[in-house]
């Protein structure tokens, strides 16, 4: 007996665990367990009507540590753990068991098996809980700047909408200038103002912030510190000169943005004179003086041709195999645009599926009104390019909306409706330790509900570094990243979870051992009492538990983890019930 | 055998008969409801002559003759083309051009 006094609770979840592991006589087996002071089952223990029993047998018993055998700690440990803490425990001291996924629903053949695992899994459990150690969050003071690391439309608006939060910012950007790819354009959809202009206005608006600081010619090179602190090292180019400059930033939004597809020589006919990309057409339609011309010449017949570097075959090497999401839209609407210069011109487009999603299908039924017509191209047989001995194009395919007849037409020009490929910033990637999808692009930690978040802390992404994006939905995005670092840092700290690795130093006779181990950069060497000892700067570890096997006098351990805790689990599962 | 796109044949139409199927996107909704079953497929008949494929649109002759011209599918259409409308003017260029019917 160590006078622990521990409640547990076996959960039904409905019949979920109650229709194959007999819950009752989990109970029934544990309940005479050394410290067990009640054991109760119950048919939804996450219920508000069970969450407050649990509080109240807590009261009267005198509770000071909990285990509920119900699903997955994934789902339901930060509700217990409030629970315990509503209960006045210690909410560290609370102990998910997982008799869902790990008994009843993978033993669904065998349920006295089943029933039996579970037993020896909440005995664990109890085990665990009976050498708990009361912990609490670690409180880091944050520092309420932002680093953001591109000048596109996303990375200007975030600056702006970080600035607005009150917080101070430093914009970097690597090229000259500001603005990116959209500061390059002319109308754009859905309302034809002009990317320049949008961008002009956003730039003004930075620059006259007295709480961004903008740096162009400029790089991230370094990055260290922890959540909610980090030294950033800038490297800024003057001509030949360098100059680098440290700041202390809270959060880091990545808005590096994305790079055209390049066709490869021959794609489609690309290289062929008259064959251009949809930016090269949108500049040359955004520039057109009164009348579309290329190299002087009127044009009067386009001819498009859709997917080209997006939905590849996955069986090319390198496919980029996504679709590039913006591309219809913009092709229909320079289209339009086109269409509004003078002269008669007859545009052609030759897809795989037409994406104008959402609002901007309007857009895809004006341009067939307006001289453009549609042809549904085989996805296994691509459209050919060929440059006729007149001095034209002529474009041949299959169409099969007439039943597969092949049409040839002949064009002045062919626009290669071209995607968007991930910015190659291995740098980048290597300073930040961001993640790297097989598509290239960034990866957030969830697309739908932590879309800009990073496993990174402090570390967020938006706009088209992340997926190909409109510009609106990089904004949109860039947005979100300004709400997460408010999150953050608006409050000027943050509490972090406290189950992190220790050093008993007395053990430690500093190998440096853990310190290869770790992946987090967390442990630095110190000189404790004339001794070189390990320690751990409980801010950076993330409680991987990478550091506790390696180390050869047994001095790391995991706090909620220990090597006793789970030595008393192991035993806990040994255990032969009685009955 | 490979067509040449003309968008000759379709401005032709538009100008003499107001044919116009530019808001068409091949849903197929008329050919679905179609009283005459599938033998009339008016989207492909309507394309052969966007494309300007002549040939194709008077091999289909027989089509054009059998609507009954009852509007099913132009009540329909979600892209409001006028299709009975079209079919009227596609008889009338049949009838000009391949029977020697011209209107003097």
């Amino acid at each position: 007996m160590s006078g622990r006094r521990i409640g547990v609770y076996v959960c039904q979840c409905g019949g979920n665990i109650g229709d194959y592991v007999d819950v009752d006589k989990v109970v029934e087996e544990i309940k005479g367990d050394d410290d067990v002071v009640i054991a109760r089952s119950a048919m939804f223990t996450c219920s508000d009507a069970t969450q407050q029993e649990i509080v109240q047998d807590a009261q009267e018993q005198g509770l000071d540590a909990l285990v509920v055998a119900s699903c997955s700690p994934k789902l339901h440990t930060v509700t217990f753990r409030d629970v315990a803490k509503r209960a006045g425990m210690n909410p560290f001291q609370y102990t998910q068991v997982n008799v869902r996924e790990q008994c009843s629903w993978t033993h669904t053949d065998d349920k006295t098996g089943a029933t039996e695992k579970a037993t020896r899994l909440v005995r664990a459990g109890i085990n665990r809980t009976r050498l708990t150690e009361p912990l609490e969050p670690i409180v880091v003071e944050t520092t309420p700047k932002s680093l953001v690391v591109g000048g596109g439309i996303a990375g200007l608006r975030a600056a702006l909408g970080l600035a607005e939060l009150g917080l101070t910012v430093f914009l970097v950007e690597k090229e000259a200038r500001l603005g990116g790819h959209v500061a390059g354009y002319g109308p754009m959809f859905p309302n034809d103002r002009k990317g320049s202009d949008l961008v002009a206005t956003l730039e003004e608006k930075v620059r006259a912030n007295p709480a961004i600081t903008v740096f162009t010619n400029a790089e991230l090179m370094a990055k260290s510190g922890s959540f909610g602190n980090n030294q950033a090292t800038i490297a800024i180019h003057d001509g030949d000169k360098l100059e680098t400059i440290q700041v202390d930033v809270g959060s880091i939004v990545v808005a590096t943005g994305f790079d055209d597809y390049e066709p490869a020589a021959g794609e489609f006919g690309y290289g062929l004179d008259g064959v251009v990309t949809l930016p090269e057409f949108k500049k040359m339609v955004d520039e057109a003086p009164g009348l579309l011309q290329y190299k002087g010449r009127p044009v009067k017949t386009v001819a498009y041709i859709y997917c080209v570097g997006s939905r590849q075959d996955e069986s090319l090497e390198g496919a980029h195999t996504y679709c590039s999401r913006y591309c219809c839209t913009s092709a229909v609407h320079t289209a339009l645009e086109a269409q509004k210069l003078a002269g008669d011109l007859r545009q052609y487009h030759l897809y795989r599926d037409m994406r104008t999603y959402g609002k901007y299908e309007l857009l895809w039924s004006a341009s067939r009104e307006n001289g453009s017509l549609y042809l549904r191209v085989p996805d296994d047989e691509p459209p050919a390019v060929e440059k006729l001995s007149s001095g034209g194009l002529k474009v041949t395919t299959r169409d099969l909306l007439t039943g597969d007849e092949e049409i040839a037409i002949p064009a002045d020009l062919v626009v290669l409706v071209t995607g968007m490929v991930p910015r190659d910033n291995a740098e980048l990637v290597s300073v930040l330790k961001l993640p790297v999808g097989n598509d290239g692009f960034y990866n957030e930690i969830h697309p739908k509900l932590r879309p800009v978040e990073t496993i990174v802390d402090g570390v967020l992404i938006c706009g088209a570094c992340q997926a190909p994006k409109t510009s609106s939905e990089a904004v949109a995005a860039g947005l979100a990243a300004v709400t997460q670092s408010g999150a953050m840092l608006k409050r000027g700290y943050a509490e972090l979870d406290p189950m992190v690795a220790t050093v008993y130093a007395d053990l430690c006779t500093w190998c440096g051992k853990c310190r290869a181990a770790c992946p987090y950069d967390a442990i630095e060497q110190v000189e404790l009492d004339g001794r070189q000892v390990a320690q751990v700067v409980k801010t950076a570890c993330k409680g991987c538990g990478g550091c506790v096997p390696v180390c050869p006098e047994d001095a790391t351990d995991l706090l909620g983890y220990t090597d006793a805790q789970i030595k008393s689990m192991i035993d806990g599962m040994m255990e032969v019930s009685c009955s | 055998m490979t067509a040449l796109v003309n968008p000759g044949l379709a401005d032709e139409l538009a100008r003499s008969d107001g044919f116009d199927a530019d808001a068409c996107m091949n849903c197929g909704v008329c050919s679905a409801i179609c009283p005459m079953g599938v033998d009339v497929e008016v989207r492909r008949l309507f394309r052969y002559v966007l494309l300007g494929m002549e040939d194709k649109v008077r091999a289909e002759t027989e089509r054009v003759f059998s609507c009954l011209l009852c509007r099913m599918c132009e009540e329909n259409c979600p892209a409001g083309v006028h299709i009975a409308e079209n079919v009227r003017t596609l008889r009338h260029h049949i009838v000009r051009t391949g029977f020697g019917l011209g209107e003097g």
